[in-house]
Formats: structure tokens, sequence, C-alpha cells
């Protein structure tokens, strides 16, 4: 991805993923200005000025050297497993569940750090792993106890949600790793088995009116079944063309439940109807696919497996998001990346996208070296 | 490159590795591409969800401010803003078991005792069976209709169960009061037979419905007519009557009443015998009030020019069919003695000097031929003969035979008579000044005002006397048919009709009263004609609502007789 116009140092840079993120993220701003009523403020700014920030974070991550990343995945795992225990301890003594810890000059969700970072240690550990054992139980107790340990921690805050997104990280990357099919098929059981088993014992009484709200919405409009009906008119009323820039009654009147955040893609529906719908589509296939690609280009075992499971979890962001709002997943607080208005999110994912860059880099470095 | 391959103990050659390292490779790359795949699918779902919910999804129902703040059906007023028929906001008593939503009992009291204290705001109540509705724990209507000060006193019984939604009744506040004209609402709120009907949709357009509907119905004059039309349908035992006052200049029904009517606050099996509207719906043979009507055809086409001009009163026999009078009125009859006495053969002989083309040509320009003009779902279809009339058929229908058309066929009629002769369509909606129907000319000018004179002598010295109103001016002639039954005329159910006009020095108003089937009694005189029976409905009717029409008692006003006056002699 060479530009002949550009200076050498500028022309390493994937223009193709960082274009497609601006539009994308303007367009998010758009949609913000509108639901703050037509104004900069509070939402549009912030989000602006965030991406702007994350984005120069995420070119530095990019010219990070692959013998540093590998060194420091286990500290780095071990650094948030310990922020983990101390936000559960601190919940503990304050009483009551706790997700934050405040530092003072920042708000931390640590569990937000996770999903990147189970994802670089798993794939240090596979890329590790001589590929003759990946078949043998010794590839699966070490990364079992990697994933469980923070899964079980999250759970206990209680965050589902992201419990979720960690393990299906974690997941997609031991599908990656090459673990063997009846491994999948075994958990595959298991879960149909253990389903039913925790929706009546391990869910909170909120997560189960979740799910039975999610199975039929119209059971309780007014109640819980409140923001995924008001979600659906709002994508619904927008048909083809949408209302207008600034014409959502869902969004402006209140009746549509977090239109800046987790429904941000409703407020954006109402407003800009199926074509924005398509346009947003469109902008996360070609980030994810040129996630993918990197994936499959990826100098080796590590890298590969690296920036597969970066790609899943902003795949896993998207699509849990996409199927709440549109009804046909349970409502989970999950944002929408580069759109919903909110730090931590875009964080996350500006790492994930910093870390592809970073592969993208290793593997054109690795060509340039092999050819010359 | 894959240094931790390579120092893999037990490593079994490099073949085999390298067998290992390409297997490897092309499994990760498989597995790529799966995810890829799925990513795909999920995708192309999110896709199609957000076609079906943009385009398939019905879109919520718009609820329009209008919509949310209106009546759910508009008013209907009189033609000065009395309403006739509104929206009226009611209370029901519902109950619901789980308004606590506690777990607990629906009431806070046991169900004896609340249905006793409710038997205190209603003392008609049905205690037993509402503490047995109560105890049933199933939701229900306690009572459909209650007032708000009884709203205020279940309220006060602090049981969240008892619920007071409000509910929406169309009300007619005139009760059976020009229920022709309006109509009624049924339960799915659609109207039926009168204006109800006939407004149907704009009376639910959000657009239009804010804006009361103003007929053209006075309800004063409304009252009176029916009112008056009670009294003379009961004292003489008919039936059943009808009447309608009409605006000669602009076509504008002030009255309208069928009897016996119903009531659309209530509207039952019963009633539903009494909704057949007599007044457009109902063809009569209306006999001698079309004798008028002849007698102008004729003076219009100057067949009469002469009205001092003696016609023979001998019976007429002609094609087997003997024309008479009802009883012999002399040997000769000149024109103004033939309407003041009502004579059936001078009449023939004037419509025969007519001829048939053109009395049926003036019949078919006064619209006997087809519906009644008015906004009414209900109009009936005259009995009209098509093709050439013979002779006897134009004699027979110059005296109001061989021909039955409505009440309001004959209200206009009369009204393009005397007003000049103009004939405009009735309607039920109020007319702006300046804003009334052209219609269209079927009498001169000349012709009119001559049978102003007429009108007004039958009044004054023939059989109309009985109608005169002191200081109203009345013209107006009677009518007495003969029902029509099987195998020929009913010689003993007559249809008495009076058409009368007022004030006739400068008609404004056509007042028509009819008796289906009266009896002879001691108020009628063992009388079944309409001079008797019909007649003195008009006579109390105009005093009542000339005032209120603007036409004040006058004595020393009139319409200029005297140079008709001579030819009547002096008899009687």
């Amino acid at each position: 991805m060479k530009l002949a116009v550009l200076p050498e140092p500028l022309a390493g840079i994937p223009w193709r993923v960082i274009l497609p993120l601006v539009i994308l993220v303007c367009f998010g701003a758009t949609v913000l200005h509108s639901a703050a009523g037509g104004s900069f403020h509070p939402f549009a700014t912030s989000h602006l000025v965030r991406f702007g920030v994350f984005l120069t974070m995420a070119l530095i991550i990019r010219l990070m050297p692959r013998e540093l990343v590998v060194m420091a995945a286990y500290p780095a795992y071990v650094g948030v497993l310990l922020l983990l225990i101390l936000v559960e301890l601190l919940g503990a003594i304050g009483g009551g569940s706790q997700r934050w810890l405040d530092l003072g000059f920042i708000v931390l969700q640590p569990s937000e750090f996770m999903k990147p970072v189970i994802v670089l240690t798993l794939a240090t550990f596979y890329g590790a792993l001589p590929p003759g054992m990946t078949g043998s139980w010794r590839a699966l107790l070490p990364a079992g106890v990697l994933v469980g340990l923070p899964m079980g921690l999250v759970l206990l805050q209680p965050d589902l949600g992201t419990a979720l997104a960690i393990g299906f990280g974690a997941g997609v990357l031991l599908f990656l790793a090459g673990l063997p099919w009846k491994w999948f098929a075994g958990a595959g059981a298991a879960a149909l088995v253990i389903a039913p088993i925790a929706y009546f014992f391990a869910l909170h009484d909120y997560q189960r009116a979740r799910v039975t709200t999610f199975l039929d919405p119209e059971s309780d409009p007014l109640g819980t079944g409140y923001h995924i009906t008001q979600s659906k008119i709002a994508i619904g009323s927008g048909g083809i063309t949408g209302k207008g820039f600034g014409e959502g009654s869902q969004s402006h009147l209140n009746y549509l439940p977090e239109p800046h955040t987790d429904f941000v893609f409703a407020t954006m529906a109402e407003e800009w109807g199926l074509v924005g719908g398509l346009l947003v589509l469109l902008i996360f296939g070609v980030i994810l696919r040129w996630g993918l690609t990197v994936a499959r280009n990826a100098p080796d075992r590590f890298s590969q497996l690296l920036a597969g499971g970066m790609t899943a979890t902003i795949f896993f962001y998207v699509a849990i998001n996409l199927l709440m709002v549109m009804g046909l997943a349970p409502v989970v607080g999950i944002p929408l990346p580069f759109m919903s208005h909110g730090g931590s999110s875009m964080l996350t994912n500006m790492i994930c996208i910093g870390t592809l860059m970073m592969i993208d880099r290793w593997s054109q470095r690795s060509r340039s070296t092999s050819f010359n | 490159m894959n240094a931790y391959a390579i120092s893999a103990p037990q490593a079994p050659g490099r073949v085999h590795l390298v067998d290992i390292r390409r297997k490897a490779l092309l499994l990760a790359q498989l597995r790529v591409l799966l995810i890829g795949a799925v990513f795909l699918a999920l995708a192309a779902a999110a896709l199609l969800r957000i076609a079906y919910l943009g385009v398939v999804q019905p879109a919520p129902s718009q609820r329009s401010m209008a919509d949310a703040l209106l009546p759910p059906r508009g008013e209907i007023t009189d033609r000065n803003g009395v309403p006739l028929a509104r929206a009226f906001p009611a209370y029901a008593l519902w109950f619901n078991p789980t308004a606590m939503d506690d777990g607990g009992p629906p009431l806070v009291q046991s169900a004896k005792t609340v249905a006793h204290r409710l038997r205190e705001i209603f003392p008609d109540l049905d205690e037993a069976e509402i503490a047995r509705k109560l105890a049933s724990g199933k939701s229900g209507y306690l009572r459909r209709r209650i007032l708000p000060e009884d709203a205020n006193k279940v309220m006060a019984l602090g049981e969240l169960a008892l619920e007071l939604p409000r509910e929406t009744d169309r009300h007619y506040p005139q009760g059976s009061m020009a229920a022709h004209v309006l109509g009624y609402v049924d339960e799915d709120g659609k109207g039926h037979v009168g204006m109800e009907s006939a407004l149907n949709d704009q009376l639910l357009d959000p657009a239009r419905r804010g804006t009361p509907v103003a007929l053209s119905i006075d309800a004063r004059v409304q009252g009176a007519l029916e009112d008056e039309l009670r009294r003379g349908m009961l004292s003489v035992n008919a039936v059943g009557a009808a009447g309608i006052v009409l605006d000669v200049d602009t076509g504008e029904v002030l009255a309208l009443a069928s009897l016996p009517e119903f009531d659309p606050n209530k509207v039952d099996k019963d009633s539903q015998k009494y909704i057949f509207n007599k007044v457009t719906n109902q063809v009569y043979e209306l006999g001698s009030t079309f004798k008028p009507l002849a007698v102008a055809a004729a003076i219009d086409a100057g067949t009469v020019t002469d009205l001092s001009r003696r016609y023979s009163a001998a019976p007429i026999h002609i094609g087997g069919f003997t024309i008479k009078d009802s009883h012999p009125l002399g040997a000769t009859l000149n024109v103004p003695e033939t309407l003041i006495h009502s004579s059936n053969i001078v009449t023939a002989h004037i419509v025969d000097d007519l001829g048939a083309a053109r009395l049926k040509q003036v019949m078919a320009d006064l619209g006997f031929n087809e519906r009644p003009y008015i906004e009414l779902p209900a109009r009936g279809f005259p009995i009209w003969a098509s093709g050439e009339w013979p002779r006897l058929r134009a004699m027979t229908v110059g005296y109001g035979h061989g021909i039955a058309v409505t009440p309001l066929h004959l209200a206009t009629a009369y009204a393009a008579m005397v007003n000049g002769g103009i004939w405009r369509p009735a309607t039920l909606h109020k007319i702006e000044p300046g804003q009334a129907n052209r219609g269209r000319r079927v009498f001169k000018a000349s012709t009119s005002a001559r049978m102003n004179q007429l009108l007004r002598m039958i009044a004054l010295y023939g059989t109309g006397r009985k109608a005169d109103a002191p200081g109203f001016r009345v013209g107006g002639k009677t009518g007495s048919a003969e029902k029509p039954g099987a195998g020929g005329y009913n010689r003993t159910s007559l249809v008495s009709t009076f058409a009368a006009a007022f004030p006739m020095d400068k008609p404004r108003y056509v007042v028509i009263s009819m008796m289906d089937e009266p009896k002879g009694t001691v108020a009628s005189s063992f009388q079944r004609t309409a001079a008797y029976t019909a007649a003195p409905v008009i006579a109390r009717l105009v005093p009542r609502i000339g005032p209120i029409l603007g036409v004040m008692p006058d004595d020393s006003r009139d319409i200029d007789l005297t140079d008709l006056k001579p030819l009547i002699g002096s008899e009687e």
C-alpha cells in the first residue's frame, strides 16, 4: 500500500483503513450532533477530539517492534488481572459492585483493557506452542486458565456483556489457533446444556428479563421491552432515505433510550434511513475485511493469531450492538465502535486498530526484507 | 521463521516438519476464511433486518396532535350553533384486579364492603352481583356510564382496582329532536340514517372535525314543528305525520320531521321501524295540493289568460273513467273558484287546454321525475309515468293522482311557485348569504305573483281557511288523497296534506304538514280531510315560528287581492 505522491514515512501508513475510519467517525459525530439537539456540545466535539488522541496512540502502537510486544504480553496480562482484582476488592470494601477505577486523573475500566490483552496473551501462548501440540490437552488447559480468570472476575462485577466479549475474542483465537473441531463441538454441546441452567440459576433478574423480552418484546412494550420497541420504531420510521438530518423525532423527543451511546445506530437509521445503515455496514465491512487480510498476510503464527483476535473483538462489538438495536439479540450494554459516544470503547477499538496496523507493518517489513 | 517449532523436542525430521507447517498454515487460512464467512453471514442478516424494519414492517401509526386533542367525532350544530350532536366525555366504572400489582388481593377492603359502599353511591346497584364480580378477580365493567360527581365519590373509596376510564359517547342533547335529520352512530363509530351518515367522512376527518358542522336546521323551528305535528297527529289518531319548513329563496331546510320518531341516543330494535323518513323517502299521491301547480303551468304557458273565464263543472267521462268532484260545486267555475273549492273537474279542463306534454315538462322541471335533492341518504324515487302522457293521465296528474312524490318534492315545487319562479334543490347545509344555489327558472315572475294571490285566496275564502293565522298572511292548498292499496284506492285511509307559504305578500317560507291515515275525531269534527287535520297544524305552527324567522304578525299588510276578489262572488 504505497502511494507515490506521499513522502516515505506517510506512505507506509495504512490509509485504506484510516480513511474509512475517519469517514465513519465523522458520520458518527454528525449523528451525535443531531442527538444533542443540533449542537456540537456535549457529544460531537469530545467524540472527534478522542478520536484524534486515540488515532495518534494507534499510530504509536503501530511502530512497536514485535519482540517488545511478545515480551510485554504476559506482564500486561498480569497487570490487568491485578487491576481487575483491585476493582473487585475496592468494590467489596466500598460496598456494592464496581467496574471503574478512579486514579484521580483518569477513570479506568480494566475489563475493557482485558479484551485486547487476552487476545495478545493467547496469541503469544499459541505462537510459542509447537504446532504439533495443538491437538493435545496441553494446548487447552493453560489457555482455559488464562481466559477463565478474567472472565470470572468480570462476571463477578457483574458485567455479562464484557465477559462475553472476552470469551468471544478468546474463542475465535482458539479456533484460529487450529484447535480440533471436536473440542468446539463439545463446547457447543456443553453450552446448550449449561445455557438453560445458567438462565435459571446464574442470571440476575434484570438479565433474565432482557432475554425473555428479546424473545418477545411485545410482551411488555412499556416496561422491559421499551428499549427494543422504540429502537425498532426508530429504525423502521427511517424508511429508505430517512427523515433527514436533525429530524429524528424518536431521539429528540427522548423516546429512544441512550440515543448517543448504545442506540446510536437507531438514531442514525431514523434520520438517514436504509441508505445510512448501508453506509455504516459498508465501512465496517471494509475495516473488518482489512483486519482479516492483515491476519491472512501476517508473517508468523503469533501475528496471525493476534490480528485475527483483534478483528474478532471489533467484530463482536459491531455485531452484538447492531443485532441488539435491531431486536435480534438481547439488550446488552455494548456500544457501536467509532460511532457511539464513549471513551472506553473507543480506546479498546483503537488499540485493536493500532495492533492491526502494527502487524501490517511487520508483514510489509518481512516481505520487503525477503524480496530484497 | 517459526523458531519454536524448529526447537521443539523430538523433531521427527525436516520433511515431516515442513509437512506440519504447511498443514498448519492451510488450516489457519481455512479458519480465517470460515470466520470471514461468519462475519459476512451476520452482515447479511443485519442488512436484511434493516431492510425489513425500514421497508416491510408497518410504520407506527401516525397520531397527529389534532388526532389526540380533538373529539373523536365532530359536532353537529343547528344554524345558530345550538349543539345537535356532540362528543360527550363520559366515565365508566371498570374493575381492574391487577391494578395493585403487589401480588396481594386486588381490593383493600373485602369485596362485600366495596360492593356495599358502591351501592351507597349508586342506589340502583345490584349489591350481590357486584360483590360476586369483585370477588371473581376478573376484570370487567361494573357500570358503563357514571356521572363525574359519582366518579369522584368512587375515587374517594381509595380502591386502586376501581378504575374510571374516560370514554367518549355520541350524545344528542336535544333527545329525539331532529332524529331523522341527524341519524345515529353505532358502536363501531359509523354514522347511520341522517347527516351522521351523509357527513361521516367529514366528521371523522382530523383536519375538519375540529369545526362543528352547522346544519340549515333551526332547533327552535324544528322543536315547534315536531310539537305541532305531534299534537295534530294525536288529536286525529293518525298513524304518522310529516312536516317540513323550507326557505323559499335558498332551499335551506329549517325543520324536517317524520313522526313517530326515534331517540338517536338509544337506538334499539323498537326504534328501527321508526327510522324510515316519511319526508324524503316515502312517496305519496298528494292530491289537490297539485292543483295550484297545474294552474300555474297553464298561466305560465298562456292557456289561461282570463281568470274570470268560466269552465263547466259537469263530471267528465273519459276512457271509461269519470272525473268528478267530492260534492257538486255548481254549473260553472272560474279559476279562483276552482282553487278555492278544489274542483277536480275544472282543473282537468284547464290541464286539457294546456296539453299533456307541457304539463309533463313543468312537472319534470319541478324535479318530480327524480329523487329529491337533499343530503340525506334515504330519498324515495317518485312514481312517474314515463313516455308520452295520454289525456287522462295529464288530467289526473293535474289534481295529484297518478303521480306520487315525497313531501320534500312538494315543498321545493311550492317554493319555486311562490319565490318568483326559481326552483332550487333543498339542502340541510347552512348557506351563507349570497351563496344560495342559482337554481333554474320554472315559472315567470308574473305567474308566481298571480299564484301568490290565488294561494292567499284559498286560505282566506276556501278550503284552506283553517290554516290561516291572523296577521301572518298564510296561503296554501289542501290535499286529501286516498292511499293506494290492494286493488285500487282505499276509501278509508287518507293522506291529508296542507302545503302552505307565508307571508304571501313576500313569501319567505314554505311549510308542509301531512297526516298519514287521520281518523275522524272530535278534534277534527269527525272529518278526515286536510282542511280539518293538516290545516290546523299550519295555523298553530306559523304564529310560533314566524317571529323566530323574522316574520312579524301585521294586520296592516297583505297581498293585494283587489283585482281577483270580485271574481269569487260573495258566497261562503
